[in-house]
């Protein structure tokens, strides 16, 4: 009785020091997005990584095909016209945007009362531009009367069929992007703030003018912050998909069927599944690719101040 | 501080409780938004579902789930059905979810992978694709609890596949051409005829853009008119998707050149808008008939309704062009969309009674008003005779006018792959329109496509 009561205690001690832990609060605390992260984001990620090898469909029962999907996508003429339609998009849109952002955030810098208004202000596309209204709202700017247009006419230039013409169709979708460049400029806001005036007195006083004084100064001392920005708006360019999706279905003719959209139509419209698990791996293996050789280049191009 | 941490701990525990709590209540939340005016019987009704014997002495209650795409006056009519029943069987809740086609399928294709499927699910040419997951009517028909004595089996049989009643059809319909007599009239173009072809088609839109300078004819369902019911023009034995539906029904595939040759010149001369154009169709309401920018369009002949009333203007049915003035009309008539219960159902009887009703109570189909199509049976024809309206006549008299033609055996089924081979249609034409290949070789590089889903 005695013994079984010590142990008793035992126990309880035990229940109170696992408790009363510190990290076990910090784990219950996480157990949301634990139990998230593993049920919605690596499940997903294995069981794709099998499903790329079946003909899976979601309705029928799926069976082992090998390498298939992959040897299939090698041969498949839509899949790299949406490969070449993505870079296309990266290549352009993600350097837009980021000169834009910097643009915007340098004017912001100067310090007036009205900055922080203005700053909101300006990150508001970033919160609602992913928003399926917002690009309902592209859409009718850029349709046969839309105001874009009706601008155009009074400009007396000719009606522009924005998603008739397939070299036009994709400069919407990449300039509702660069239009959601609050993000980056909160980003880059907060870097210049971090460069000392000093540096900016000094090389006044040495005569450098301020075309001089941003390519010297502002640009190697942002270039951590350029690298990070970059790194994040090249990955979320590669996934674009609601532009696409919602306004122009990846027509006309293809021309703006972004990789993202073809997976997704080839996952839920087409069902084949295996075939757009495939598709998402070889993202994964393309982005990872760019995103290393953006690491591996910034050695030459960003300063840190370790190298001084 | 020993309280502190109790609290935190407290607190991280709830905190996680409401999460999980919180995605329940949204779920049930929606569900109300969507059927807000259904009363929340018996919530327990879930609950009991499961060892609920399917055959029933005293009505327990059930929950029905059932959806559909459309236009919003499909919604209306539905909903308005809905709660007719829900009215005369109090143990009964239908909830209810509407979506366009696209979102339906997709949202469809999710659920069927998750093994979670409507109970009543509407379902177009497209089922052989979810024949798994459709529970076979035969039974329920046979020990009546569908109602089917005032339909003919020949009815039955255009939504029974190898033996299995897969569904019963919500209304027949067939494609057409809606036109604008008053354009016609003031462009001076005789109205076209029936059998007329598709060459006076095309003359007929660019003439249209000569003199009125509008397009000659809005968005037409390019599938249809290229290939589902444009093949057949060209024989009575021919036909897009083979009769048994693991092949294509023809062999040749120079059949295909003159559709899409005709599009890519329309396209070139204005008669018929461009790719950018047509994406800004979003519905009936915003054709180009309706706004007044074209003279004609497509339309499957229960549409015709809806298409008259965003109109406003009287607007006028033909058949589809054909390939020569005596050839084959091509267009039949089908069972333009069917109700199927779903394998996951776990009330099947309670929805076959309710779909009996929904199909052949004659006040029910009065609200419907035949906008699924015309329906198949006897007694709703019947009850809806004396209060037609001068459009519904129309598409009446239209549809009678099409079942009249000889037809070859028709296959108005779309093999699993067809989704895909439709898009892939509509991509080709644009092809051609851009230059980028000549019609002969789209129609080559399309039919080795669709040949190739079916190795």
């Amino acid at each position: 009785m005695k013994k079984g009561k010590s142990s008793d205690s035992k126990q309880v001690l035990k229940v109170r020091r696992f408790i009363y832990n510190e990290t076990t609060a910090g784990y219950i605390f996480a157990l949301p997005f634990i139990i998230g992260f593993l049920g919605f984001t690596i499940v997903p990620i294995v069981s794709s990584f099998y499903y790329s090898f079946t003909d899976y469909s979601l309705i029928d029962k799926k069976s082992w095909v090998g390498l298939d999907n992959y040897v299939k996508l090698m041969g498949d003429k839509r899949f790299w016209n949406s490969v070449y339609v993505t870079f296309k998009y990266v290549i352009t849109s993600v350097p837009l945007k980021l000169i834009f952002a910097l643009f915007i955030a340098m004017i912001m810098t100067r310090k007036t009362r009205l900055t922080g208004f203005y700053r909101s202000l300006y990150y508001v596309p970033s919160l609602i531009g992913g928003s399926i209204a917002v690009t309902l709202v592209w859409k009718e700017l850029f349709s046969r009367r839309g105001l874009i247009n009706q601008m155009l006419g009074m400009l007396g230039i000719d009606r522009v069929s924005w998603f008739g013409d397939q070299r036009m169709a994709l400069i919407p979708l990449i300039l509702l992007t660069v239009w959601q460049f609050g993000s980056s400029m909160i980003i880059f806001a907060a870097g210049l703030k971090q460069i000392p005036t000093t540096y900016y007195e000094a090389a006044k006083i040495d005569g450098a003018n301020r075309i001089k004084s941003f390519f010297k100064i502002t640009l190697p001392c942002l270039s951590p912050v350029i690298l990070y920005n970059l790194v994040m708006q090249t990955i979320s360019a590669f996934m674009t998909f609601t532009q696409a999706f919602v306004i122009t279905s990846g027509g006309p003719n293809d021309a703006t069927n972004f990789y993202a959209l073809y997976m997704y139509n080839n996952a839920f419209t087409y069902r084949n599944m295996g075939y757009a698990s495939a598709m998402s791996w070889i993202m994964l293996v393309v982005i990872s690719i760019v995103t290393l050789v953006i690491f591996k280049s910034s050695k030459y191009w960003v300063f840190s101040e370790a190298d001084k | 501080m020993k309280l502190r941490r109790i609290m935190v701990l407290i607190l991280a525990v709830s905190t996680m409780f409401a999460l999980v709590a919180c995605k329940g209540n949204q779920a049930e939340e929606t569900d109300k938004k969507d059927d807000k005016p259904v009363a929340t019987k018996a919530p327990e009704a879930t609950d009991d579902k499961e060892d609920e014997p399917v055959v029933e002495v005293a009505p327990e209650p059930v929950t029905l789930r059932m959806a559909w795409w459309g236009s919003q006056a499909r919604h209306d009519k539905t909903i308005a059905v809905i709660e007719m029943y829900q009215e005369l069987n109090p143990h009964v809740t239908i909830q209810y979810e509407f979506l366009d086609f696209d979102g339906y399928f997709q949202k469809l294709n999710t659920l069927v992978a998750s093994d979670d499927c409507w109970d009543i699910m509407q379902m177009g040419g497209n089922f052989p694709a979810y024949l798994s997951k459709i529970y076979p009517l035969n039974d329920l028909i046979a020990d009546g609890t569908i109602d089917t004595s005032n339909t003919t089996d020949a009815f039955l049989k255009t939504t029974r596949y190898n033996g299995i009643q897969v569904g019963v059809s919500n209304g027949v319909n067939t494609y057409g051409v809606a036109y604008d007599p008053a354009l016609f009239a003031e462009a001076g173009i005789p109205e076209p005829q029936e059998g007329w072809t598709w060459d006076e088609y095309a003359e007929i839109c660019n003439t249209f853009k000569e003199k009125l300078d509008i397009y000659g004819s809005s968005k037409f369902d390019d599938f249809a008119a290229g290939c589902g019911s444009g093949i057949p023009q060209y024989g009575l034995d021919y036909n897009f998707y083979a009769t048994t539906n693991d092949d294509l029904g023809f062999d040749d595939y120079t059949l295909l050149v003159d559709y899409i040759q005709m599009r890519a010149d329309l396209t070139a001369s204005g008669g018929y808008p461009d790719p950018g154009a047509i994406a800004e169709i979003k519905d009936i309401e915003g054709d180009f008939l309706v706004t007044g920018e074209a003279a004609m369009t497509w339309v499957a002949s229960n549409q015709f309704i809806a298409l008259s009333e965003a109109a406003g203007r009287e607007l006028k049915l033909v058949p589809m062009p054909r390939r020569t003035k005596d050839g084959p009309a091509g267009s039949a008539i089908q069972s333009s969309q069917m109700f199927s219960i779903s394998t996951d159902s776990k009330n099947p009887v309670e929805a076959a009674k309710f779909l009996s009703f929904f199909w052949g109570d004659a006040e029910a189909n009065k609200i419907l008003a035949n906008e699924r199509g015309m329906s198949i049976f006897n007694n709703v024809i019947k009850a809806l005779e004396p209060d037609l309206t001068p459009e519904q006549i129309k598409v009446n008299e239209f549809v009678n006018l099409i079942g009249s033609y000889e037809v070859g055996e028709t296959n108005p089924i779309s093999p699993a792959p067809s989704q895909e081979i439709q898009d892939y249609y509509k991509l080709i034409i644009e092809k051609v329109i851009y230059g980028e290949m000549t019609a002969d070789q789209a129609a080559k590089d399309y039919y080795d496509f669709a040949k190739s889903k079916f190795d």
